[in-house]
């Protein structure tokens, strides 16, 4: 038997909270969401784990930093040290307080582009992509759960019926 | 194991071929036809090369060599086939010579680079000026690549070639009786006697025998005259002639109205003497009084300068020979407690003394005369007897040369040296237009040459051979050191032709010297040697024994009755010679014209001068700037008028004077109109001869005119770390901290407040450079330091400094390197005299703080000033080096602040952080763009030929700034290198301190305890420039001692 | 049901807002021919941006004597409106990084075209340190780049190359936070699209964005950790700007003060930069229900606040000068209020210190007119803030002899007033073309903070959102 996907159709957020909630309760897996905007507090009820993109975002920081302050080290000191104003440049040490803004901005920008450019890509987000979403209207004012008959034991009809329910506009199914 | 591998030459080696055997014995294996070609004769002579033809060969190529070292030079890149052996590309060649202007005399040293002359510096083994020049002088070196000379004889006003003008003005001259020639003093003894020949001719006794020879007609002309001094010393002394001044000796020097630093007589005989009686650390400094309409460079340098009127010059004359005890009954002055200073002074140094006068009044000179006879200054101070000749023209031959013109009684006129139609105006061009014959030697279409018959146009003066006697017993020679440019011929050489004789100038110089100054000396056996020497070395020096002169005899009264009939005016008018363009020798000159005047600052223009508190009487506008514009005049002295004058405030012009510059009204270089107003005009001229001064009367113009100062704010607001001065007897108290404390802070140190020298003070571990290798640096003396400005075109020649032309200048970019800061002490703040900045702050409480700035601008109405030489400081805690961000200016590890032009990117930022704005930037393209064709000589390619080739030329947009002159320290490391010994001090000089006549700059390595700038640097004068800044300059000042009693005026 | 207190008031306005609404209201202009108005303005923005580029070309080409600069002022008009601009710069990323931080939700209305501000105005700024340059065909040497010169590195001691970096990461980071806002709505722009033709140029733009719910877990993560970063970075930008002058030796310039000073100056011209922006978008493309009079009130409190910093600090400054007795110091300040500038510190003065104190009156903060007036005022007051500093420090530094004036040049003026057309040719495109407000963010809002929703009783609410079938 092949796995079927079945959409509930919501035009409202809270509505869909609820529903979740319901559904969950009474034991349905919720693959997915899809919203025009973030609904708060959905995730731990689908059981979304929370992103360490953050985590990544602060790697790519401290590599910034340290490859600002040895590229600075590198010009100013080892490589071609110059009496600048009489300034000292004996060791990154007397030198430290003029590459402190730029081993700052340095930083950030590492961070923000390479959290930027994980996030597009861990989204499957680029230009020229294909959206994924199975309706037009969920990026404007519908919102639409996805439960696939796969992850559950039940069956579809009993899904659908938990689904009626809830205050659905529309459920539908399709194959994959 | 050996190696015992084996290599044939051959087969036959291999072999053992006998006959390889055999020849392998012999050098040449094989047998070479030698003894057979040379033994046999006949081959020898049908062969193409004989021994003859290859001497003919070597010679030529010898020939060739020695030619091409005098070719044109070729301004494209093309490598010697064959070096002459003189020149080494890359290495300097000098050339001993001198410079004669018929104003300026001073042997100088030319430096030539591939053959071309492109700098010029004194000639310091002569004991007549001791190496000084001036900016003119040094600037003559552009004159030579100027493209508007005359590059053939014209004839008519057309081309033509030097036959044609030959044949012509022989035929001419064969049916002219009366010739006559008209020219500027001429010093050379050679010149002369071909002027003689020229101009004499033979006198027949009524039998019809030779009697001898008379001078016909040669008359000598000074635009500036000085015919006053020569008809006075005729009459008091019966020697119609210049005296020399030994300002060496002068303890008290008294000038009235004589600008002898700048422009009078012979002035650079006198500055380095001068500046040697300025140091107030010999036991005695000279003492000057200066009386004076406007505020002349000597008068900024006086200690005392009492402004007065001209006509009052002669009054104050014999009321000094009166109070002296001279037999003179004069009127009282009001200057008379001044004029009592000066006796008293006067009194106290008898024949120590000089008093000197700048009227062209014979009887005033006189006057002058009795005085210095009365002070037994003469044979001491003043020699009459070893006199000057650079000044011999006589007003009264040239009335009367006139005169004659005008009456048809000149045939042929040969005009030599001087522009008569340009300084006399229409009376002298209407007389010319009479004679039949006129000859022009003019090197440039001058205005007398354009109506000239005829234009021989003369060399260059850096083109010529000719010799010079300025001083009786002091000659010196002056050799070419480039091959003429153009088709000219020198003057000297022209006369002789036309005289029939075809010796070159050169073999008639030498065999003058040979008979006539050879003879005098005794060091030298062989004339060859004697020359030789005397090329060398450029001066010879015969002091024979001369003649006294008769006893000094006059009758005072007569000419002080003439004197008391001087007319006097409510605005008198004082017209002067200001350095750069002199008496319009140097007008067509754009270095000259764009350096800016000492005193006004101002460039390319000449202008009124006024005292800037009657100017605000008349409502004008005393402070110039970008937009703020000078009202215009027109000035008028006896029925001559000069229009559209604009008026520059001076302080220090005598009220109910002004001041205008002669020499300008020129086209400069490619310009279509002329740079300022020709003032020739207003310069009278009457049987008594020249007059400088005047009544004139001035009419407003409703017409506002941009004036291009480099120097807009005139006084130093109270800052006493910038300048320092002080008064000779303070110094003399020797208590160091009372005219040049040290900078000091408040710091805490171990919980107590200390005060703590700058010099100590430091953020960080500073790099080190006490102690460590060269440390190049500067001490400029203020003291000696007179302002001339040789320093800043002798830097501009050495640097290939862009001209920029008056609209540049105008909007302050002037590209100068070194600049002369001039400053004017305020009413309420002297120039930096120090410890009166709380004097100050008390002012500013009683008249409001922002009041006392406000009035502080404003300088005294008879300010004291000082100059102040400022270039790159070279601070090693530089602010300009931290600030780039492509690190294009460093700091070298011999101190010096290096520009890295190609690496500049041109963020100004470097500018915008020196404390002391002397970064200069290139807002165009200034060798290229359109706006600069007609100003800068370095756009064509003759004028290209001036630039150094050692000193790159700044492309546009990149910062530039002075150097230290690193190219003179470069090849003088090289050359201590070579020799294999350390860089002795003074063997490396920058370019402006080799131009400095008083020697008030010393360059040296501040790091060698020995040296010169070391020894001025611990001087207890030394100081820094807003040292309190901490930038730590390389280049060190001398505080300025005037020889006054503290609070003296 | 979270919902804020009664007592704050409504942020949407209007009780028939929906979330299509939204979308309909924002996507008008996007959805819909130009207007009239809308082409006048492009026509008369690219004329004067035209002229502006052949002012700098003009610039580049002959040299820049073209300027009114010279040896003692090296730095005047270019330099001024480069901080003049990047101080308007500070706004955008300012109200979506900090008040974002600060969950201050009413920043969801401004922020959309805030950033785009910033953007463009960070554009303009970073365009004057490049055509100021000497050379600017060398500008690329300001990066450390191995060369062919050897060992020829730049000089990490210049805070000029300090602002290489630090603009040119704002610049970078704002544009991806701006976008990364940006993506989702551009999603609903896109599948709401009629034409193929800007169905395919925005489902480009919005990079195949689908909208389930770990991308929106992301989404909200990025955004706030680019808060985050963004926060320090406005912080620092300008204060490494301030430190162009600060680290210099020029009395005027070498100040400590500077770095929070010039930031507060920063923020308080770049809001009068929104005000003036906001509120001629608000009225020409009907957004009163979104900008609200709440909004615009809320900058002007800013605009105050930040008015107030920038007066202490110019009085700091005065006071120091006369306290430190430095008499290059204290000269250089006696020199700002009565020299040959003195009008121009005045007018300053007057701009910047007094008139942002009229806010207080609430009735004049809530005035549109007098606000716009005000906005404008504040942004002559802040390019003259930066005149001053930069050429009356300069023109009268230590050495009285090279003391001089500046006088501009009908080129400093041409590239000025051509920048502002660039700008706004810009702002045009985008407010045509782009989403003016982030509106599916004022989606999320919309229960929380809209009018309708906020009057309305929990009862009501259930009513309208059942979520159980009743059978």
């Amino acid at each position: 038997m092949s796995d079927k996907k079945i959409y509930a159709i919501y035009d409202d957020d809270y509505v869909l909270l609820e529903s979740a909630k319901h559904l969950v309760a009474k034991g349905v897996y919720i693959r997915d969401v899809f919203s025009p905007f973030p609904v708060h507090g959905l995730d731990p009820v689908i059981g979304l784990k929370r992103t360490r993109i953050a985590i990544a975002a602060f790697i790519y920081g401290m590599i910034g930093v340290s490859l600002a302050l040895t590229g600075m080290w590198f010009f100013m000191i080892k490589d071609w040290p110059l009496n600048v104003g009489g300034k000292p440049n004996f060791s990154i040490f007397t030198n430290l307080p003029s590459f402190i803004p730029i081993t700052f901005e340095f930083g950030v920008l590492c961070a923000a582009h390479g959290m930027a450019i994980t996030y597009l890509l861990r989204n499957w987000t680029l230009p020229g992509f294909k959206s994924r979403n199975p309706y037009p209207r969920t990026t404007d004012d519908r919102f639409v759960m996805e439960i696939h008959t796969h992850d559950n034991e039940v069956s579809e009809e009993e899904i659908k019926s938990l689904i009626n329910e809830t205050c659905v506009l529309e459920i539908d199914v399709k194959n994959s | 194991m050996a190696n015992s591998k084996k290599y044939w030459k051959g087969l036959e080696q291999l072999n053992e071929d006998a006959n390889f055997l055999a020849s392998s014995q012999n050098e040449f294996p094989e047998h070479l036809p030698v003894d057979e070609f040379l033994g046999d004769a006949a081959s020898l002579e049908s062969s193409s090369t004989s021994r003859r033809d290859f001497l003919k060969f070597l010679g030529f190529s010898v020939a060739a060599a020695s030619l091409a070292s005098c070719e044109t030079p070729i301004t494209k890149a093309i490598p010697y086939i064959n070096k002459p052996e003189e020149i080494t590309p890359g290495v300097a060649n000098y050339y001993a010579s001198t410079y004669f202007d018929g104003n300026d005399y001073a042997p100088i040293l030319v430096k030539t680079r591939e053959g071309r002359p492109i700098f010029i510096s004194g000639n310091n083994l002569s004991t007549l000026t001791k190496g000084a020049i001036n900016a003119r002088v040094n600037a003559s070196v552009l004159s030579l690549y100027d493209n508007n000379r005359l590059k053939n004889p014209m004839a008519n006003g057309k081309d033509s070639d030097w036959n044609t003008v030959d044949t012509a003005i022989k035929n001419e001259l064969a049916n002219s009786k009366n010739i006559k020639i008209l020219s500027n003093t001429i010093i050379s003894p050679a010149t002369r006697s071909i002027l003689f020949d020229f101009a004499a001719k033979e006198v027949h006794d009524e039998k019809g025998f030779v009697k001898g020879r008379q001078l016909e007609g040669w008359v000598q002309y000074n635009p500036i005259s000085y015919s006053g001094i020569l008809n006075a010393n005729q009459v008091t002394f019966g020697k119609a002639a210049i005296p020399t001044y030994n300002f060496k000796k002068a303890k008290t020097i008294v000038s009235i109205g004589a600008d002898f630093m700048a422009s009078w007589l012979d002035s650079l005989m006198y500055l380095n003497d001068y500046a040697q009686t300025r140091k107030p650390d010999n036991d005695w400094m000279s003492k000057h009084y200066q009386f004076e309409a406007n505020m002349s460079l000597t008068g900024t340098n006086a200690d005392v300068r009492v402004p007065v009127k001209p006509s009052e010059y002669g009054a104050i004359v014999a009321q000094i020979l009166n109070k002296l005890g001279g037999n003179v009954s004069a009127d009282s002055t009001k200057y008379d407690d001044y004029i009592a200073k000066v006796v008293n002074d006067l009194k106290s140094t008898l024949g120590e003394s000089i008093v000197i006068c700048g009227s062209n009044d014979k009887n005033v000179q006189i006057l002058v005369n009795a005085i210095n006879n009365l002070l037994g200054n003469y044979g001491k101070t003043i020699d009459l007897a070893r006199s000057s000749n650079t000044k011999a023209g006589d007003d009264a031959e040239l009335v009367a040369l006139i005169k004659a013109m005008n009456a048809g009684e000149v045939d042929a006129l040969f005009i030599y040296g001087v522009d008569p139609v340009y300084t006399l105006g229409e009376e002298f061009k209407s007389a010319l237009a009479k004679v039949k014959l006129s000859v022009s030697f003019a090197s440039k279409l001058t205005d007398t040459a354009a109506v000239c018959k005829y234009v021989c146009p003369d060399n260059h003066a850096l083109e010529s051979w000719n010799d010079a006697c300025p001083v009786e017993g002091y000659y010196s020679l002056a050799q070419p050191t480039i091959s003429k440019l153009f088709n000219t011929r020198q003057a000297q050489e022209s006369f002789l032709v036309w005289k029939g004789n075809t010796t070159p100038y050169y073999d008639y110089l030498k065999s003058y010297w040979d008979k006539n100054i050879f003879t005098q000396q005794t060091s030298q056996l062989f004339f060859t040697d004697f020359w030789n020497k005397s090329l060398h070395d450029g001066v010879v020096e015969i002091p024979t024994k001369i003649t006294d002169v008769a006893p000094f005899n006059a009758d005072l009264n007569i000419a002080y009755t003439a004197i008391k009939d001087i007319k006097s005016g409510a605005i008198e008018i004082v017209l002067t010679q200001n350095m750069g363009v002199g008496d319009g020798s140097g007008a067509d000159n754009p270095w000259l014209q764009e350096m800016p005047d000492p005193l006004t600052k101002v460039t390319w223009d000449n202008y009124v001068t006024m005292n800037p508190a009657e100017m605000l009487d008349k409502g004008y506008n005393i402070n110039l700037g970008q937009e703020q514009l000078a009202n215009v005049v027109s000035v008028t002295v006896n029925g001559k008028t000069v229009e559209n004058l604009p008026v520059v405030a001076q302080p220090g012009q005598a009220k109910g004077t002004i001041g205008l510059a002669l020499g300008y009204g020129k086209k400069v270089g490619n310009m279509i109109e002329a740079t300022g107003k020709n003032a020739y005009p207003l310069v009278s001229l009457n049987d008594a001869g020249f007059s400088y001064y005047g009544v004139a009367t001035l009419v407003d113009v409703t017409m506002e005119y941009h004036v291009a100062a480099t120097q807009t704010q005139q006084t130093i607001m109270g800052r006493d770390s910038i300048v320092r001065e002080t008064t000779l007897d303070v110094y003399k108290k020797g208590n160091k901290d009372d005219y040049n404390p040290a900078h000091t802070l408040l710091v805490h140190e171990n919980g107590e407040a200390i005060q703590k020298n700058v010099k100590e003070i430091d953020l960080w571990k500073a790099q080190p450079v006490e102690n460590i290798g060269h440390r190049w640096g500067m001490t400029i003396d203020l003291n000696t330091c007179i302002g001339c400005s040789a320093c800043v075109t002798s830097c501009i020649s050495e640097n290939n400094i862009a001209v920029i032309g008056k609209d540049e200048v105008r909007r302050g970019r002037i590209m100068h390197w070194l600049r002369i800061d001039r400053y004017y002490s305020s009413d309420h703040q002297e120039v930096g005299a120090i410890g009166e900045t709380h004097e100050k702050t008390k002012l500013a409480e009683n008249i409001g703080g922002i009041a006392a700035y406000t009035q502080m601008e404003r300088a005294s109405d008879n300010p004291q000033v000082i100059h102040q030489p400022m270039m790159c400081q070279h601070c090693n805690h530089a602010g300009c080096e931290t600030v780039c961000p492509v690190a294009a200016t460093t700091h070298s590890n011999e101190g010096l602040n290096m520009m890295a032009y190609n690496r500049c990117i041109g963020t100004r930022y470097c500018a915008n952080n020196c404390a002391y704005k002397v970064r200069r930037f290139n807002w165009y393209n200034y060798k290229a763009y359109s706006k600069f064709t007609e100003v800068n000589p370095s756009q064509d390619d003759l004028g290209r030929m001036v630039l150094n080739p050692d000193v790159v030329v700044r492309s546009r947009g990149v910062m530039e700034k002075c150097s230290m002159c690193v190219q003179r320290i470069q090849a003088g490391k090289l050359e201590a290198k070579i020799a294999s010994t350390k860089v002795q001090d003074g063997s490396i000089q920058t370019a402006c301190a080799t131009a400095c006549p008083t020697n008030a700059i010393t360059f040296g390595d501040l790091n060698d305890t020995t040296s010169k700038a070391s020894e001025g640097k611990n001087h207890n004068r030394a100081f820094r420039v807003i040292e309190e800044v901490g930038q730590q300059p390389n280049i060190y000042y001398q505080t300025k001692v005037r020889n006054l009693k503290n609070n003296e005026a | 049901m979270h919902k804020e207190a009664v007592i704050r008031e409504p942020l949407i306005l209007g009780n028939d807002v929906t979330y299509s609404k939204i979308s309909d209201d924002v996507l008008h202009t996007i959805e819909h021919a130009p207007t009239k108005t809308w082409k006048i303005l492009m026509t008369i923005a690219s004329i004067i941006a035209l002229w502006g580029v052949c002012c700098i070309l003009y610039l580049i080409g002959t040299g820049i004597g073209v300027w009114g600069l010279n040896n003692t002022v090296g730095w005047a008009w270019d330099i001024t409106n480069f901080v003049w601009w990047v101080g308007i710069g500070h706004a955008g990323t300012l109200i979506s990084a900090v008040l974002l931080l600060f969950r201050q939700k009413w920043r969801m209305a401004i922020n959309r075209p805030a950033e785009a501000m910033t953007i463009f105005a960070v554009f303009m700024a970073g365009t004057f340190p490049m055509i100021h340059m000497g050379r600017i065909w060398m500008a690329y040497w300001v990066l450390p780049l191995p060369n062919q010169f050897g060992s020829l590195w730049v000089n990490f001691n210049s805070p000029l190359l300090w602002d290489v970096f630090a603009i040119s990461t704002y610049m970078s980071v704002s544009l991806v936070f701006w976008y990364i806002g940006l993506i989702p709505d551009f999603a609903t722009i896109r599948d709401r699209a009629k034409t193929p033709v800007s169905k395919l140029m925005y489902s480009l733009l919005s990079f195949g964005w689908t909208g389930n719910a770990k991308a929106w877990q992301r989404f909200e993560e990025v955004s706030l950790v680019l808060a985050g970063l963004a926060t320090p970075l406005v912080f620092s930008v300008h204060s490494i700007v301030s430190m162009d002058f600060a680290t210099s030796v020029i009395p005027g310039w070498h100040t400590t003060i500077f770095p929070p000073y010039f930031v507060a100056g920063a923020v308080f011209s770049g809001f009068a930069m929104v005000q003036t922006l906001m509120l001629i978008v608000r009225k020409a493309m009907h957004l009163e229900q979104y900008v609200t009079i709440k909004h615009i009130e809320y900058m002007n409190i800013v605009i105050i606040v930040t008015g107030s910093i920038v007066g202490v600090a110019y009085l700091t400054e005065l006071f120091m000068s006369y306290y430190s007795g430095v008499e290059y110091e204290s000269y250089a300040f006696i020199n700002r209020f009565s020299g040959p500038y003195a009008w121009a510190y005045w007018t300053m003065m007057t701009c910047n210190v007094v008139s942002p104190h009229l806010f207080w009156f609430k009735k004049l903060r809530t005035n549109l007119g007098f606000t716009f007036f005000m906005s404008i005022i504040v942004n002559i007051g802040m390019w003259f803030e930066r005149f001053v500093i930069i050429v009356t420090s300069v023109h009268r530094d230590y050495l009285p002899s090279s003391w001089s004036m500046f006088y501009p040049t009908w080129v400093d003026i041409g590239v000025y007033i051509g920048t502002i057309g660039i700008f706004s040719v810009f702002y045009l495109l985008f407010l045509k073309y782009f989403p003016v407000l982030a509106f599916n963010e004022v989606k999320s809002i919309l229960k929380s903070s809209g009018e309708r929703y906020k009057n309305m009783s929990d009862e009501d609410f259930k009513k309208l959102h059942p979520v159980k079938k009743i059978n």
